[in-house]
Order: structure tokens, then C-alpha cells, then sequence
């Protein structure tokens, strides 16, 4: 392996630590599977864990379970997917523009400060068994005779922290966007975010036979556009979710401290999850789409050599993707008899069938540049990326069923919403498409190829096989009503969880595969060199104009 | 827009309308009384959640098929869900329970049988606990 760049270094860095997080969240939720198959299967290995976990052998079987499962997500998402965004957007888009990143000191600090937040979270529910779960339906997270209270004062450290970091690192990103320095002009604020929003695009579309054509104007690459569009949900979602995490501490600290409770009443439950959903649906229904999107519309015509069909429609419906992000986090309060009906209605279910034709033009944009390209070679990215499309399809049609005002009430909270939905997108779609980033970006990075052999096939296969059989297993679970974030004692649903562990189990395997892979053909000591600190790096003066060893011209399709 | 990406646009559009139409109808049974009729209820139960338990008016809530029935459900501390599920483990109906706010659910049963109450919303390690088995009884008129 040719040495490496101080950015292919630093991206390098993101994707192993984030796979390492993959692997604990993969870990936790065989473990989690295993408790549904049967409760008191992990007693012999809570004894194992005891030695580095004191006081666990006196904590009940939900508790280890609540405590895992609120981890889990926080470890998925803000470990495995955020740090490998992030470590994918620090190369692509400086790359893409032809420009340096605009704060280059901010990558590793993005980096350490991001893995030590996630471990954080984790360690509060491994060390504390904080279980509040994700959701922080409010008052729980502050229940403290339900709720550890220095559990809850770890995890929400742990959030504030992952917040700012994700702030910090969209400000890195729109700040190198929009940077008006050497090699080349940046955009403005203002032409920028038009971009972003798609107004550009719409006006120009509206006026297209009153005005000629700007010779002046040079539009973003439409995957930079959907980044800003998404990283503005980024950031919404980012302040959100950053003042849960102080509200929990306003009420966390004077506990410990001087065991004073604070009034929860005065803080509305129903507005509390109105806010709290408004925000983090910015994530579930605006960024993941909006970065899923943009990386189909990078690595498909770079895959295929060939331009995105209906590139100028995508770029149009990048605003209405806006107003549907806006206003889609309704549907999760479907189930909620005081949420207005209007909101339940419109909100909850019309504006997220708009989801419906959003991604409907992308997927149909994509398919169609992959169809027009015949005949392919299907390289192991665009394998990926293809997986990914129908995981998301199959995902994101799970979900617009539970969006229902009538069959939400049989759906809501069970197996089916975080098995055919959840899962089903973040493994099925959105892990796959990173392993697609993975699979075209590190012979990019390296100079290594990554050839199109068995180990490929059998990844990618196995990959689906599992993540699509253990979410709809699941899913049939949870048509037979089990329910979400339940212990069941007596056994029901048994032979659902059998297969569903089967497979997990599945996905563990190819996991250890495509893993074997990449160590075989990259090195382990190379692997390991990877993360050797660098020499002082002069950072005011770039030691290179674009990363170390590439061309000035965009890559060429990747076979 | 190319007559491909049109076509597939009103595609869309049909399909997202057809599909919000139907299941807003009465084809979902419910939604007959949960969106458009909105009944008066033939009889009320109030039911109280607190401290991981649920707490019934009456030991077994005696119903009537073909008859409206409103579940009130008060929570004193953390959220909860009310949950209604068949002999089978199927689930009927469900509602979030908001402390400090009403929560109401108008029901018809059609089948006679018991019915568990089970809570649907995460409350605490003790939430898996939260079953009455056989909590209601439903009867034929």
C-alpha cells in the first residue's frame, strides 16, 4: 500500500473505528435477540461481565436488556453511521470541489471527540444500566426511582457532546463549501443555500422560456447539493436533540448532588414529543434520505460513466424534500389520542406519503441511469449500491404502511416498526450503501483493489439474506402482535426470535467475511499503520492541492 | 420533465392517493368511528396507570359485542400504552397513555372472548410486567 495523504489517512481512520462500531452494535443486538429466545440465556455470561461491570449480578434480566438497548442505537447511529459520513464527506467533498477543507485541525478533533461521546452513551448504559432508551419519552429520563440518575446524567453528556460535534463538523463542511480562497471561488451564503433548497433550480425551472441561460452560472454537483440540503437537517436535528440533553441534566445534576427533585409537570409530555420528533425525524426522514440520495447521485454516473438521468428534476425536488422533513414527524404520534386528529392526519400521514413520491423520482432517476447503461459489469460497488436501493425500497414501503391513521393502530410500537421499517432501512439500505462508499473509495484511497471475487458475492449475499430475514421475521412477529422493547417470559414468539438470531447470526458471518476481505488484500500491519500518529503537519500551508496521489480530474468509474 | 419521468411521476400519484383513500374509508373497519362517525360510547371504563401498574375499574370489564365502548386511560407518572390483545396474542386496538393529558379510545368489539390489557409504551424495566390477562370479557348481546 502506497503511502498515504493526510485526508485518505484521516477517512480511513472514520471507517475502521466506525466498522468497529458496527461490530459492538452487531454484538449487542445478537445478545438482545438472544434475551427474546429466552431471558436468563445471558446469566452465565453476566457473570463473565461482572468482573469489569460491578453489581451486575443483582440487576434483573430487563435491566441488562433496557440497559443494552439503549445503547444500541446511539451506538449504530452516532458510532458506526455518523463517523463514517463523516469520514466519507471529509474526502468527497474537498475532493470534489477542488478544495482544501477549511479548518483542517477540526478532522481529528471531530473524530476523537465523536468516539468518546459514543462511548459515553454506551458506558452509561453497560456501567449504569441507564434505561431510558433513545426515545427520552419525557419524564422517564428523569424518573430517577425507574431511571439510574447518574446513568442519565452519563448518557446525556454523552448526547450534548455528540451534538456539538455534529455541529462542528457541518460548520467545517459548509465553511470549506462555501470558502472563497485558492485553488477555486467559493459560493456565497445566500446561492448556496438557494442550491441547497433546490430554489434555484425551481425558479430557473419556472422561468426557463423568459430568461436566457446564464453563461456565468456554474451549478454544484448535485451529490454536494443534496449533502447541504441534508446537513441542514444535520444540524436541526443536531440543536434538538443537543437541549434534551441539557434539559436532562437541569433536572439530573441537583439530583446527585444534593438529591433535590425538580417539578417535571411543568415541562408538557405531548409537546415534549412533538418537539423531540420534529427533530430527530431531521435524521430518520431528512439527512438519511437526503444523504442516501446524494451518494446514489455521486457513485451511479461514477460507476457507469455516464450523466444521472433527470438530474434536473432531482435537483427540483430537493426543495420539496425540504417541506417534507418539515413536517412529516406526526406520524409518530399516530398513536397518540391528544395529538390533534388534524396533525395526526396531514402531518402523519399525507406529508410522509410525500416521501413516497420524493424517493420515488430518485429511485426512478438512479434505475433508470443503471438501465440506460446496459450492458453492465456489475462492480462491487454498484452491487451495493443496487442492495442498498432495494433495502430502502422494502424499508421506506414498511413504513409509509405504519404512516396510517387506521392501520397504525394495530402497528404502532410492535416488531413490525422496527423490524420491517427500521431495520429493514438501516441494515437492508443504508448499511449496505456504506459498504458500496467502502467498497468504491478505499481502492480510491489506497492504490489496493478489492477485486470482484467469491468473498464479494458471499458478503453481499449473506449481508441481505441476513438483514432482510431477521427485520421481516420480525415484522411477521409483530403482525402476530409482539411488541417493540418488550420482554416476553413465557416464551411467546419464540420461533419468530429463533430465526431471527439464525439470521443475525447470518449477518455476523458476513460481516466477518467482507472484514477477512479487505485484511487480506490492505494488510493487518498496514491497517495498523493507518492509525500511526503523523509528524507535525504544517496545516497553514497545504502539503498538497488535492489528496496525495490523485489526479486533478474526478475518478473514473471504478470496476 | 422526459414522458418517462412523467409517467412515473402521476404513477406516484395515483398510487400515494389511492392508497391514503382506501385506508382512510371504512374498509378499516375503525376507522368508521375513529374518523367519521365519532359515536357516543355505550359505556365507559377509566383506567389508571401508575407506578408500572395498571389499575382497572372492576376486575373483569364486562362488554357487549356490536357495542361502543371508550377507554379512558390516565397515567400519574411516565407514559404508558394501552393495549388490548386477542386470546392468540394478536393485538385489537392500541393508545398512548400522556400523563396529564386526556386520553380516549372509543372501541367496538365484534367478537366475543377474552381480551388481555397489556402496556404498549416503554415505562421502565418493569414495563414487561405491565399484563392483565383476560381483563376483558367480551359477550354476545
Amino acid at each position: 500500500m502506497p503511502s498515504l495523504g493526510y485526508q485518505e489517512k484521516w477517512t480511513l481512520r472514520y471507517a475502521i473505528v466506525g466498522l468497529l462500531f458496527l461490530a459492538l452494535a452487531g454484538i449487542e443486538g445478537i445478545l438482545m435477540r438472544l434475551q427474546l429466545v429466552d431471558p436468563g440465556i445471558l446469566d452465565n455470561i453476566e457473570r463473565v461481565i461482572s468482573v469489569i461491570r460491578p453489581g451486575s449480578p443483582e440487576k434483573t434480566v430487563a435491566e441488562q436488556f433496557y440497559g443494552m438497548l439503549t445503547a444500541h442505537p446511539i451506538v449504530g447511529i452516532y458510532g458506526f453511521v455518523y463517523l463514517s459520513l463523516m469520514g466519507v464527506f471529509y474526502f468527497l467533498v474537498p475532493f470534489l470541489l477542488k478544495k482544501d477543507i477549511r479548518f483542517k485541525k477540526l478532522v481529528p478533533f471531530n473524530f476523537f471527540l465523536q468516539v468518546f461521546a459514543v462511548l459515553l452513551c454506551w458506558s452509561s448504559g453497560f456501567f449504569t444500566y441507564f434505561n431510558s432508551l433513545y426515545t427520552l419519552y419525557w419524564p422517564l429520563p428523569v424518573s430517577f426511582d425507574r431511571v439510574p440518575a447518574i446513568g442519565a446524567t452519563i448518557f446525556s453528556i454523552g448526547l450534548v457532546l455528540i451534538e456539538l460535534n455534529i455541529l462542528i463538523f457541518a460548520f467545517n463542511l459548509f465553511a470549506t463549501v462555501l470558502r472563497r480562497s485558492n485553488p477555486t471561488p467559493g459560493y456565497s451564503y445566500g446561492r448556496f443555500l438557494a442550491e441547497a433548497f433546490g430554489i434555484g433550480r425551481l425558479v430557473r425551472f419556472i422561468r426557463r422560456d423568459k430568461r436566457k441561460p446564464d453563461p456565468n452560472y456554474e451549478e454544484l454537483p448535485v451529490f454536494i447539493v443534496a449533502i447541504g440540503r441534508g446537513s441542514v437537517d444535520t444540524v436541526i436535528n443536531a440543536i434538538i436533540l443537543l437541549l434534551a440533553g441539557v434539559l436532562i441534566l437541569i433536572f439530573s445534576f441537583p439530583f446527585l448532588i444534593a438529591g433535590l427533585r425538580l417539578n417535571a409537570s411543568i415541562i408538557d409530555p405531548l409537546v415534549y414529543k412533538n418537539i423531540f420528533w420534529w427533530g430527530l425525524d431531521m435524521i430518520a426522514d431528512g439527512n438519511v434520505l437526503m444523504y442516501t440520495a446524494g451518494t446514489w447521485y455521486l457513485l451511479i454516473p461514477l460507476l457507469l460513466n455516464r450523466k444521472l438521468y433527470g438530474e434536473s428534476i432531482v435537483r427540483t425536488v430537493i426543495l420539496a424534500d425540504l417541506l417534507v422533513s418539515m413536517f412529516v414527524w406526526s406520524h409518530h404520534l399516530l398513536a397518540d389520542q391528544s395529538q390533534p386528529l388534524f396533525l395526526r392526519v396531514f402531518s402523519g400521514q399525507f406529508v410522509t406519503w410525500g416521501e413516497f413520491i420524493t424517493m420515488g423520482l430518485t429511485i426512478f432517476a438512479v434505475l433508470m441511469t443503471v438501465w440506460q447503461a446496459r450492458p453492465i459489469k456489475f462492480s462491487p460497488p454498484l452491487k451495493f449500491v443496487m442492495g442498498s436501493i432495494f433495502g430502502f425500497v422494502l424499508g421506506g414501503a414498511a413504513g409509509l404502511i405504519q404512516a396510517n391513521s387506521g392501520l397504525n393502530v394495530i402497528l404502532h410500537n410492535t416488531q413490525w416498526v422496527i423490524g420491517t421499517h427500521a431495520h429493514t432501512l438501516l441494515l437492508g439500505g443504508l448499511t449496505t450503501l456504506i459498504f458500496a462508499v467502502i467498497y468504491a473509495l478505499v481502492p480510491i484511497l489506497t492504490k489496493v483493489d478489492l477485486p470482484n471475487n467469491k468473498l464479494v458475492n458471499f458478503h453481499l449475499w449473506s449481508w441481505m439474506a441476513g438483514s432482510l430475514g431477521m427485520s421481516y421475521v420480525m415484522g411477521f412477529a409483530g403482525i402476530e402482535g409482539m411488541l417493540r422493547r418488550t420482554l416476553y417470559y413465557n416464551g411467546e414468539y419464540r420461533d419468530y426470535m429463533v430465526i431471527a438470531l439464525i439470521s443475525a447470526g447470518l449477518m455476523a458471518v458476513s460481516f466477518v467475511v467482507f472484514l477477512i476481505n479487505l485484511i487480506q488484500k490492505l494488510r493487518f500491519m498496514n491497517i495498523l499503520r493507518i492509525f500511526k500518529p503523523e509528524m507535525a503537519v504544517n496545516l497553514k500551508k497545504p502539503a498538497y492541492n488535492t489528496s496525495a496521489g490523485m489526479s486533478e480530474q474526478p475518478a473514473k468509474a471504478v470496476n | 420533465m422526459e414522458k418517462k419521468e412523467l409517467k412515473w411521476f402521476i404513477a406516484l400519484i395515483v398510487i400515494a392517493l389511492a392508497f391514503n383513500i382506501i385506508t382512510l374509508t371504512p374498509l378499516i373497519p375503525w376507522q368508521s368511528w375513529l374518523l367519521w362517525n365519532r359515536p357516543e360510547p355505550d359505556k365507559s371504563f377509566s383506567i389508571t396507570f401508575e407506578n408500572n401498574e395498571i389499575i382497572l375499574p372492576e376486575t373483569e370489564l364486562q362488554i357487549q359485542t356490536e357495542k361502543y365502548v371508550e377507554f379512558s386511560a390516565v397515567s400519574k407518572d411516565v407514559t404508558y400504552g394501552l393495549g388490548v390483545f386477542r386470546e392468540d396474542g394478536t393485538m385489537v386496538f392500541q393508545m398512548q397513555v400522556l400523563p396529564a393529558r386526556e386520553n380516549k379510545f372509543v372501541w367496538k368489539f365484534d367478537e366475543p372472548g377474552f381480551y388481555t390489557i397489556r402496556s404498549t409504551e416503554y415505562s421502565g424495566p418493569k414495563h414487561p410486567d405491565m399484563v392483565i390477562k383476560n381483563a376483558i370479557k367480551v359477550s354476545t348481546q
